[in-house]
């Protein structure tokens, strides 16, 4: 079993010039500017120390097992591809469902279902498209609505799996 | 439902335990709580920014619980803990979390050295610090209430006070005390991670209640009671699950145990996220007015079958809080004279914490304080539930005068504990013993 900490009083009562801990080991900021200042190295078996990954204990293991990918039961999801549902809410005027489905476009992501209704001068718009890869997901929400923000309509991304996720027992 | 109704994530807290820093030297403990903090919840902000981006639901704060660290200072032996205090607010700093909580201590049943040197070093440590938490267990179903510890706890609210007047009592906002305290609440004041928590674990607590309400106005005043009840079970359901897929991705982020979702409606002092609407809406004229307390029974209830139904990882407070500060529409029953301190310990049989941010005068004695957190444990005990007391005796108020926290903590309308107390109780001192299981009537 490794020590699991490193601490400055450790290094103070240390002799010689280099400690050796276990690579697990986790090294104090305080420790670490003891041992600068003494001009003592610590060193694990991997050579020189390096903060570890986080131990976050035994039973990660098995959580990570059952956590998946994604919270839906395998064989739910849509081959790899990510829904995205565009909503977007303005004053009406020629050209919007252009610039939008053109910003789409430009992310090299399908537009597979359209809703549009206009009540009064406004125009509520929903927008249900296929991403690629969840990747391109927030560059996808960044740029429709930076497009909102310029051309004066309230546009809202949101991932599919939240409405999906939502709605199911 | 997001934008308009406020459905958000409340809280993603990572809960880390403690309880291999434990030192013979005092410095040496803070340095390693330090670390393990840091080292562990490094992530945890850019974890929740990351899904906040993918998900499109608002993570409104990130937060840090661990062992309740009388747990790890008993070796040092050390009579002053305000310097693990100022460790846990600098690992809170450097990770960037709003609070860190679990400057806690169990005293239900009495006292180790540790716990009474935490209880003694609070006021320093609340007052010192800025994100530091504190939670104390004074009571529970199965040992009775502890009324030495509520005595003293009475005793250091007050002395709290008095340290932090300058910003009305704050440090008082960051102490409270519990019966049948809960091991795995994700939300401060009394997060911590109990003793049978694994080392690290994410738990999540998801609110809304501007979603339930707007379900509430869909659903108009002419639906019977069961209707409402299944409004609300439907629309737990749904803030559930959200929090559960946003829980799960955060704990697969950030290679963590997923704990649980606590689907609590937790108001917050921002206009229409209030339960007192709620219970409006559902048929009390104000709040405080008779037939609250029904009406909360019934929203506490329907929020919990919802939610259990959604989420087989339902744990925490689950229900309804009734932070009085916090909530627009509460505040204005408070101004109003519709909700009395009386009617509102009343609620807090059926909701799911306690008497939670309620400012007193300044002058209230030590009994009273302790008279109403003893009620309040009582409350809890007898009936198997968790309650809780956060209360705050602000310096230079008197009864109906205001005071301004800003924020999240939000405003408070002083109320009038009344001019009676209970000095010879107060000074029995001892335990109330445990309540008998049977003949509950």
């Amino acid at each position: 079993m490794s020590r699991r900490f490193l601490t400055a009083d450790d290094v103070r009562r240390a002799s010689g010039t280099t400690i050796s801990v276990d690579v697990d080991t986790v090294v104090t900021p305080q420790a670490l500017e003891v041992a600068r200042s003494m001009g003592v190295a610590i060193t694990t078996s991997a050579g020189a120390y390096t903060e570890p990954a986080p131990d976050r204990g035994p039973d990660v293991d098995n959580e990570l097992l059952r956590l998946s990918d994604r919270p839906e039961p395998v064989g739910e999801d849509l081959g790899g591809n990510d829904g995205v549902i565009v909503t977007a809410v303005g004053v009406n005027r020629p050209g919007v469902l252009g610039e939008l489905s053109a910003a789409v476009g430009a992310h090299d992501a399908s537009i597979r279902d359209v809703s549009q209704k206009t009540i009064g001068d406004y125009f509520h718009l929903v927008l249900v498209v296929e991403i690629k890869a969840s990747a391109e997901f927030t560059q996808l929400k960044a740029d429709l609505e930076e497009l909102g923000r310029q051309k004066h309509y309230v546009v809202r991304v949101m991932h599919e799996r939240v409405f999906r996720y939502m709605h199911r027992v | 439902m997001v934008e308009l109704e406020t459905l958000d994530i409340r809280t993603t807290t990572l809960g880390i335990s403690l309880l291999d820093c434990a030192d013979p030297d005092l410095e040496s403990t803070c340095e390693k709580i330090y670390t393990k903090i840091v080292h562990h919840g490094r992530n945890l902000c850019a974890v929740a920014d990351s899904i906040e981006a993918d998900y499109g639901v608002p993570i409104v704060n990130r937060r840090i619980a661990v062992t309740p660290i009388a747990w790890i200072a008993g070796p040092s032996g050390a009579e002053d803990l305000t310097p693990l205090a100022m460790a846990l607010d600098a690992a809170a700093k450097e990770v960037g979390v709003d609070f860190i909580a679990g400057f806690s201590a169990y005293v239900h049943k009495g006292f180790t050295r540790a716990d009474h040197a935490l209880l003694e070093s609070v006021p320093n440590a609340l007052a010192n610090t800025d994100h530091v938490c504190s939670s104390f267990s004074l009571a529970s179903t199965k040992a009775g209430i502890n009324m030495n510890a509520v005595r003293r706890f009475s005793e250091i609210v007050l002395e709290t006070a008095r340290l932090t007047a300058d910003t009305g009592a704050l440090g008082c906002a960051k102490l409270v005390c519990f019966s049948n305290v809960v091991e795995d609440n994700p939300f401060v004041a009394g997060a911590h991670v109990g003793i049978g928590e694994p080392e690290t674990v994410l738990n999540v607590g998801v609110s809304g209640p501007g979603v339930v309400r707007g379900a509430l106005e869909r659903l108009g005043p002419g639906a019977d009671l069961q209707s409402v009840a299944e409004v609300i079970k439907r629309t737990a359901f749904k803030i559930t699950r959200v929090g559960e897929l946003v829980g799960r991705e955060a704990a697969r982020r950030l290679q963590t145990s997923f704990g649980i979702v606590d689907i609590s409606l937790a108001p917050t002092p921002a206009r229409g996220d209030s339960i007192s609407d709620i219970l409006e809406l559902m048929g009390v004229d104000r709040t405080g007015a008779p037939g609250t307390t029904a009406m909360l029974a019934l929203l506490t209830d329907a929020v919990k079958k919802g939610g259990v139904m959604a989420s087989s990882n339902v744990g925490g407070l689950s229900g309804a809080f009734i932070p009085v500060s916090e909530d627009e529409g509460m505040i204005a029953a408070v101004r109003d004279g519709a909700l009395s301190l009386a009617k509102l310990e009343a609620m807090t049989t059926v909701c799911s914490v306690g008497l939670d941010m309620v400012a007193v005068p300044g002058d209230t004695s030590a009994d009273v304080i302790a008279g109403i957190i003893a009620d309040e444990m009582a409350i809890g005990m007898v009936n198997q539930k968790t309650t809780a007391v956060r209360i705050i005796p602000v310096p230079g108020k008197g009864p109906n005068e205001t005071v301004e926290w800003g924020g999240l903590l939000g405003t408070a309308i002083v109320q009038d504990p009344g001019k009676f107390g209970c000095k010879v109780m107060h000074e029995r001192g001892g335990r109330i013993p445990a309540p008998i299981q049977s003949f509950r009537n």
